[in-house]
């Protein structure tokens, strides 16, 4: 059965379409990754998906609900991570928690007892008592993931839960939310990072100017770009000439398969390991001098670059 | 149930919002000390002011002893260095003090000595030249206390009280636009009197409650606009359940910033507030209801919260005036104060001075009713445009 079915999902604000003819289902139990840049369009899908603003058109259904018509009975089943934190500062995480599961119908001992799990679950029963605004950027933003998973959704809907916080808190919030969905739940997760869509999503879907340009699972979408790996050779300043390697290397390689910019110099090539002692051996004929050697496997990066020849993230 | 939970929450970030709480409790407690150097100077001022001997035009209509006792002992005789009292009859005294060539008329009627010596009720008309108040003042007190010391005192001769010389006289001072020619009062021989501190308590108490209202109102509207209010909408809360909820949590503070007004102003000033305690918390439910209703109306049509902000302040200040916080109700003709009886702090203020001169519970039932019923009329007229505003968003 889908957990999520969204068809040909359109939101026109005024004259800006933000959103244009989205379609994607969700499987019971999967982690799907919505991943694009800055305005791609991954909020405003979102927000539809959760019923905070209806669609201009289209349709989305949450377990066979219709979220436009019945959004109070969808909204039973999801769990949503805003995308800002949406917590009261000067209550403390305990306190936000048990305001938050009250307002999902909890109370008595399954509310206490599901504030306790969750605590556990997002590594802050220390803090409990301490106010939200004491807290670090990463400890907001778990008190933020655990609002929404009080009341046990089916659905746990993400809108990028790991903006600007450090590594480590990351590290835990990607951990939490696999074991999540380890333990069954459905998870939508957007990100314009595409490491933790990697990591976490079986599927992934990219969205770009409001629309799906690709989707599928990881390999799949690799292979839309012929699975080339990329060496990249950073350079020292000195000796550095452009114009010399350029000319070097298009003894062994086309014009299309190396790319020089600011100090690196890089080639693509399905099977990177035959290749790399030639390519080391024609740049440093020139007289540069290589810091550093990188061979980078294909990923959504390049995935997003081939696609729409821009960067993820600018 | 998860209203209580949204109420008890506002009223938990506003503890511990500590320039918020200050407010709260330190606006009525200052609003207290301005009342008071305010009207103790005034007091002080009119002490020193001799009032000016003034006639009394009397028309009596009564036979009995008692109308007697009044004209003659206690104004003629007793009150001599203030009053000359001539005696009209009731044509004659209207003419004259249309034409201003007399400040104050008493009618007596002719049921007067035999009413008060029942203990039954029984009315004086008086009448006055709206700029010449304190003589007004004077006569008004010295007829109602006067009826109040009757039957008890109906045989002793010695009818004079001390006369509370001016007190309402200081709030006339403030212009107004056009004043009636004539202006006509009706004093329930039966009713306490309301002192001008009494008034301005209650005045001033009811525009303050006016605007923790309109701050009520437009944090509700500047809340729409943060995150925590979209996530409110994603659980299973519901509008009408939110809007319930904020006006608990907005009535609860209400009730607090009353509760400190009357302590503080009946311990400090000993102002009265009458005996009737749960007729004032019952009253300001009805008006937190009223007022918080039309907020809601008004917060429906408008959009961003520094216009409401605007609109809330210039609302309040004409509501205020026309509500009788800063020019006493005494002076607008009678279908002036009925008609401000449909703002929210004109009812309640009036309502106010019922139960100060002793109404019970009972009869300010109809204020109760009407001000609870206003609200939620505004209430509703507010959900049918909020719900109006969404099902558009929807199309
Ligand atoms: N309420 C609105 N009115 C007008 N335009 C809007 C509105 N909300 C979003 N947009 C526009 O729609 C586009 C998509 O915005 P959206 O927030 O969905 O992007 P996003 O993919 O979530 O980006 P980010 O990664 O920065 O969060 C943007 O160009 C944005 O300016
Ligand atoms: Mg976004």
């Amino acid at each position: 059965m889908n957990m999520l079915t969204v068809q040909d999902l359109r939101k026109i604000f005024g004259k800006f379409e933000a959103v244009k003819g989205v379609s994607f289902a969700v499987e019971k139990g999967e982690s799907y990754g919505l991943l694009g840049p800055n305005g791609a369009g991954k909020s405003t899908t979102i927000n539809m998906i959760t019923g905070l603003f209806p669609p201009t058109s289209g349709e989305i259904h949450i377990k066979d609900i219709d979220v436009v018509k019945n959004q109070k009975q969808a909204q039973k089943w999801i769990g949503v991570v805003p995308q800002e934190i949406a917590l009261y500062q000067s209550m403390s995480a305990r306190e936000n928690l048990k305001f938050w599961g009250r307002m999902y119908d909890l109370s008595g001992s399954a509310l206490e007892k599901s504030v306790d799990q969750v605590l556990e679950i997002i590594g802050l029963s220390e803090r409990a008592k301490d106010k939200v605004e004491t807290f670090s950027g990463g400890m907001k933003r778990r008190v933020n993931i655990g609002a929404a998973i009080l009341h046990k959704p089916e659905l746990l809907i993400m809108d990028e839960p790991t903006v600007g916080i450090d590594p480590q808190s990351r590290n835990h919030i990607l951990e939490t939310v696999k074991r999540l969905n380890n333990e069954g739940m459905t998870i939508i997760y957007t990100s314009h990072y595409m490491e933790e869509v990697e990591y976490l999503c079986e599927r992934i879907g990219i969205v770009d100017h409001g629309e799906l340009i690709a989707s599928g699972t990881l390999s799949e979408l690799r292979e839309t770009i012929g699975d080339h790996s990329k060496i990249i050779l950073a350079m020292d300043k000195e000796r550095f000439n452009p114009e010399q390697i350029t000319e070097s290397l298009t003894t062994f390689f086309s014009d299309k398969d190396f790319q020089i910019q600011d100090q690196q110099v890089m080639v693509f090539h399905k099977e990177p390991q035959l290749i790399l002692t030639d390519f080391i051996q024609s740049v440093t004929k020139t007289g540069a001098k290589i810091t550093s050697v990188d061979i980078v496997e294909p990923n959504l990066e390049s995935v997003f670059l081939h696609l729409t020849g821009r960067n993820l993230r600018d | 149930m998860k209203f209580l939970w949204l109420a008890w929450k506002d009223l938990l970030l506003i503890a511990r919002d500590k320039k918020a709480f200050l407010t709260l409790i330190l606006m009525p407690l200052l609003l207290i000390a301005i009342l008071g150097s305010a009207l103790g100077n005034m007091m002080k001022e009119d002490e020193d002011i001799s009032i000016k001997k003034f006639t009394l035009g009397v028309v009596n209509l009564d036979q009995g002893q008692l109308s007697k006792v009044l004209t003659e002992e206690v104004f003629s005789k007793s009150l001599s260095k203030q009053i000359q009292v001539k005696y009209y009859q009731e044509d004659e005294l209207n003419k004259k003090i249309k034409d201003h060539k007399l400040t104050v008329g008493i009618i007596i009627q002719d049921d007067f000595t035999a009413s008060l010596m029942s203990g039954e009720e029984t009315k004086v008309k008086l009448l006055s030249v709206p700029d010449t108040v304190i003589n007004a003042t004077i006569v008004q007190n010295v007829i109602e206390q006067f009826s109040r010391s009757i039957p008890i005192e109906a045989v002793v001769s010695q009818m004079a009280q001390p006369v509370q010389t001016g007190n309402q006289g200081g709030i006339m001072q403030e212009g107004y636009g056009k004043k009636p020619l004539l202006n006509e009062t009706t004093i329930d021989a039966k009713t306490k009197p309301v002192s001008s501190f009494q008034y301005y308590a209650a005045a001033m108490g009811v525009m303050f409650l006016l605007m923790t209202v309109v701050q009520g109102v437009s944090t509700m509207i500047l809340e729409k606009e943060q995150d925590v209010f979209n996530r409110l909408l994603l659980t299973n809360l519901t509008y009408p359940n939110y809007l319930l909820g904020k006006m608990l949590g907005l009535m609860i503070i209400c009730l607090l910033q009353v509760f400190i007004i009357i302590v503080g102003t009946s311990l400090i000033f000993g102002v009265d507030w009458g005996s009737s305690v749960s007729g004032i918390v019952i009253m300001t439910f009805a008006f937190v209801v009223n007022a918080s209703g039309l907020g809601v109306l008004a917060g429906s049509f408008i959009k961003t919260e520094k216009s409401f902000n605007v609109a809330g302040m210039f609302g309040t200040q004409i509501m205020a005036a026309l509500g009788g916080s800063m020019v006493p109700l005494y002076v607008f003709p009678n279908w002036v104060v009925f008609i401000t009886k449909f703002l929210p702090n004109g009812l309640a203020l009036q309502t106010y001075l019922d139960l100060m001169s002793g109404a019970t519970v009972s009869k300010i039932l109809p204020a109760i009713a009407g001000s609870i019923g206003l609200g939620l009329f505004f209430f509703a007229i507010g959900l049918i445009r909020l719900s109006w505003e969404r099902r558009g968003k929807y199309a």
